[in-house]
């Protein structure tokens, strides 16, 4: 494998990085294992189930499928970025009141896809929750307090807004 | 603050997990930490002629290197019922996936790329995928010699029957009454045969463990829902006493009953002793899907019917696919016989459930233990009785049912709540009685329902507890149940703020280390909140005790004149907060209490399985579906799921576990199936296996908790989680009966299937 290094820079959770990655790294080992960002879980590694998802400029990507170096120019927000100042984010809060995660393995995936949801569609009905959802996958809950707990957020984030 | 219990207090996981700072096996990286990778045989079935790891072991970062000829340990053979299984293949590989080598590297290509260089030659052996074909005369043997453990300890009724020079590796036998005669003296005698798939527990954490081996011992953190029996295994194996091994359990990504961190353990280890560093082996998705699965079931059930529509015989005959290595199912195979009959009066009752070997993916426990294949099958044919009897079946069902306080089987706990009640509450939620919306053009809509039940909490498990009280108040709680979703941690917390009437956060749970946490047998059977939650009252209850007799003897009076009031000791006029009381015993800086707790049933062979269940679980549900005839395809639009919690201790955890353990039935009435070609898994993976996802969930879903109080653990507690997924299937499969006339006997529902039968009904 090659081991020719690439040098990049971007924004993670809005602190500037600066470093060289191998051109073959996936974006999730090097967030897990270089930057000790562990809050990115890895299943299926094939895109399908959307645990290793992440916002790359604000959109939710599968890290466990694009490279390191995809980072170069970018902006990445990672779970581990949610939570501002004045405390968790809505979503975060909403999850733990709706019982929105059990076991927690896809949970900031899921978090960070409501995230991008929200941010496209700030109040979604449940037919659209569950059709933009759909790309991540749950083994606990059964799903259906997920959707509460997105609802409610978006909820919540509205009254805040107003 | 008494009132904990009941009350949805928030999670104790709730801020870790939703802010990715809850660490998973995975997360950790502990110094010097190296990485772990197997060799899988292509084979299905072959005989291992040779194996050199010794060109594996000259590249560069390449630690250590396990194969049989360097496997030095005490015995290689692991298992949780009979020790079938080697650590890495000693005379032959049994199924495409099983272990034949191990490395160690410093990284994780390096250690993928040295597999490559260990060199295994095979001599193929003839394979078998199916039941059938392992029971056939002269069917090559999989295991020429099974090393069994002691034959199991039934009781009245039940019998263990023994198969030598056999592919079947576990035969339960349960007999009541005189089945022959029951079906003698019926009007009407039915026999239907099912079938039900082999699943996936895909929990989204893969298998993952991290071992160190050194002089002081052996230290493994593990995903797992038994770290006492993964000290146990690994005790054995090496050759050490229990005491030198340490099992400590981080947060756990999904159980599911998957047997999650033994095989990587056991692998881990044995590489870290060669490599003298911590290993880390963490499988890939696909390696999990080739580790262990759900036995597929064919069953036959036949009943024997008076003409009112009275149950009096029932000969049920299950075969499960086992696999290569059995784990738990050959006691999968004895609850599932056992429950053969449901949650029905029948005075006659002959069953036989055979585990057998195949030369397909490992096997074992899986959410349910049997009860998704009996129920399947039980329900399906309560459904086709009725029909052929022109009976309706919720009258049908009304008439057999228990009643509360009715044995199940004689000796048994006997039934412990009101399955006529949870007949109509799930008949009136679905609308049973009432016509069918019209559904489209085109779509048929039908609706059916099923009445399961399961034996919960395991057989004779034991879990001890300890509840400490420290100098300041606070308390702390070291219970062995794992934290695997299910909210485990927080209704521990709730019980031990319940009984010193204190707000939750002063309660801390401890996480589990084997070195210091009390022994629990294992976090598996819908246990935890009744058995566990018995040990943790009972510790909780000590704890207090403990407390008020020191209060009273510094107090100079007697132990009848203190008590415990609200959060406070009480004698006479005197009233003494937690933390005052502590220091009135010990001082201002020293002391602290330790309560001691323990549950375990008592072994009875008056009872079929050797010991009273702790409680009767249950599943009822009812669904409404809408089948598309042109294109056989199955949506429900409706479902309701109904158990018994006993007492809820967390509104909002147990809803979660119901709901969970609903989807997961979903998954198997219409998707999910391990698919074998030539002996080989053909969908070890997320795009061919299908999950349930947020598209499937019914636009109506609702789930129905009663809270009876029959159960034995604190409060009337009972267990639930695995519920939720008995009668799934079976009421799916018979809403589709009567959208469209068609009957399923094999999930999932194959979509083409459906639709050639609907062709051939028009």
């Amino acid at each position: 494998m090659s081991e020719e290094l690439v040098p990049i820079r971007f924004y993670v959770n809005g602190e500037q990085h600066e470093t060289q990655v191998k051109a073959h790294d996936l974006m999730i080992d090097f967030l897990r294992e270089r930057l000790g960002l562990t809050g990115t879980k890895r299943s299926c590694d094939m895109e399908v189930c959307g645990t290793c998802t992440v916002l790359l400029d604000g959109k939710a990507v599968s890290s466990c499928s694009l490279f390191a170096f995809e980072l170069d120019g970018k902006n990445l927000t990672t779970i581990e970025g949610l939570e501002g100042p004045d405390g968790l984010h809505p979503l975060q809060k909403a999850f733990i009141r709706c019982g929105g995660f059990q076991c927690g393995f896809c949970t900031p995936g899921m978090i960070l896809l409501a995230k991008s949801l929200l941010m496209e569609n700030p109040d979604p009905t449940r037919e659209q929750v569950c059709e933009y959802m759909d790309a991540n996958i749950c083994r606990c809950t059964g799903y259906q307090m997920i959707v509460e707990s997105i609802l409610h957020a978006a909820k919540e984030m509205q009254a805040a807004n107003r | 603050m008494a009132g904990a219990v009941g009350e949805n207090l928030e999670r104790v996981d709730g801020y870790g997990k939703v802010t990715g700072k809850a660490a998973y096996t995975g997360d950790l990286n502990i110094p010097g930490m190296i990485h772990g990778k197997v060799l899988r045989s292509p084979h299905a079935h072959a005989r291992v002629s040779k194996i050199d790891g010794s060109k594996a072991e000259q590249i560069p970062g390449v630690m250590a290197v396990l194969t049989r000829e360097n496997c030095q340990v005490a015995t290689p053979y692991i298992g949780a019922m009979i020790k079938d299984q080697c650590l890495v293949a000693f005379d032959k590989v049994r199924y495409a996936g099983d272990i034949v080598a191990a490395v160690a590297a410093t990284d994780e290509n390096i250690a993928e790329n040295a597999l490559d260089a260990i060199e295994v030659e095979y001599e193929e052996l003839p394979a078998i995928t199916t039941v059938e074909e392992a029971l056939a005369d002269n069917a090559p043997l999989i295991h020429e010699t099974v090393r069994r453990a002691r034959p199991p300890q039934y009781g009245r009724g039940a019998s263990y029957i023994l198969h030598e020079k056999s592919n079947i590796c576990h035969h339960f036998r349960y007999e009541r009454g005189d089945v022959g005669a029951g079906f003698k003296a019926a009007d009407f005698v039915f026999e239907d045969t099912f079938y039900f798939p082999s699943a996936h527990h895909y929990p989204m954490e893969s298998n993952v463990s991290v071992a160190d081996f050194n002089k002081d011992g052996v230290t493994i953190w593990a995903s797992t829902q038994g770290p006492f029996g993964l000290r146990q295994e690994v005790a054995r194996v090496f050759g050490l006493p229990l005491s030198d091994i340490r099992v400590i359990v981080p947060y756990v990504g999904g159980g599911y009953g998957g047997a999650k961190g033994l095989v990587p353990s056991i692998i881990g280890v044995a590489l870290s002793r060669l490599a003298r560093r911590p290993v880390r082996v963490n499988f890939s998705a696909e390696e999990n899907f080739k580790t262990i699965c759900q036995p597929r079931a064919k069953i036959t059930m036949k009943s024997g019917i008076k003409k009112d529509g009275t149950f009096i015989a029932r000969r049920c005959q299950l075969f499960l696919n086992a696999g290569a290595y059995v784990n738990s199912t050959p006691s999968v195979a004895e609850k599932a016989g056992y429950r053969g009959h449901g949650p029905y009066r029948l005075p006659h009752v002959l069953t036989d459930s055979y585990a057998v070997y195949t030369n397909t993916v490992p096997t074992g426990s899986f959410r349910g233990f049997g009860g998704p294949q009996v129920a399947f099958s039980y329900e399906s044919h309560v459904d086709m009785i009725a029909q052929r009897m022109k009976l309706d079946p919720v009258d049908l069902r009304r008439k057999n049912l228990l009643t509360k306080g009715e044995d199940f089987a004689a000796g048994d706990t006997p039934t412990d709540c009101d399955l006529k009640g949870a007949l109509a509450k799930v008949a009136e939620a679905i609308g049973w009685g009432a016509e069918d919306t019209p559904a489209k053009p085109g779509v048929k809509r039908g609706k059916g329902l099923a009445c399961a039940l399961k034996d919960g909490g395991g057989t004779k498990k034991a879990s001890h507890a300890n509840v400490k009280i420290l100098n300041d108040g606070s308390l702390v709680v070291f219970s062995g149940s794992v934290e695997i979703g299910q909210g485990v941690q927080t209704v521990m917390r709730q019980i031990v703020a319940e009984e010193f009437a204190v707000p939750g956060d002063q309660v801390r749970v401890d996480e589990i280390d084997t070195r210091y946490t009390p022994f629990d047998t294992a976090t598996n059977a819908s246990s935890a909140t009744a058995l566990m939650g018995s040990a943790v009252f009972n510790a909780a209850v000590d704890a207090r005790e403990q407390l008020l007799q020191s209060a009273a003897s510094r107090l100079g009076a007697p132990r009848s004149e203190v008590k415990f009031e609200n959060g406070s000791v009480l004698c006479r006029e005197q009233r003494l907060g937690l933390s005052d009381a502590m220091r009135l015993c010990f001082g201002d800086s020293g002391g602290e209490i330790i309560g001691r707790g323990f549950f375990q049933l008592p072994t009875d062979l008056n009872v079929p399985l050797g010991s009273p269940t702790p409680f009767w679980e249950i599943g009822f549900g009812a669904a409404e579906v809408e089948v598309d005839e042109s294109t056989g395809a199955v949506k429900v639009t409706k479902y309701v799921s109904l158990t018994d919690a006993g007492k809820v201790i967390n509104p909002i955890q147990c809803r979660g576990q119901d709901e969970g353990a609903a989807i997961f039935g979903l998954g198997q009435a219409l998707f999910e199936d391990m698919v074998y070609e030539n002996g080989r898994l053909m969908n070890p993976n997320l795009v061919d296996y299908r999950l349930p996802r947020f598209r499937d969930l019914p636009p109506e879903f609702k789930t129905i908790i009663l809270e009876e109080g029959g159960g034995r653990g604190p409060y009337g507690v009972k267990g639930m989680g695995e519920g939720g997924i008995l009668a799934v299937a079976p009421a799916i499969c018979n809403a589709v009966c009567n959208a469209t006339g068609v009957r399923i006997m094999e999930v999932p529902i194959k979509t083409e299937k459906l639709l050639q039968a609907l062709q051939e009904r028009s």
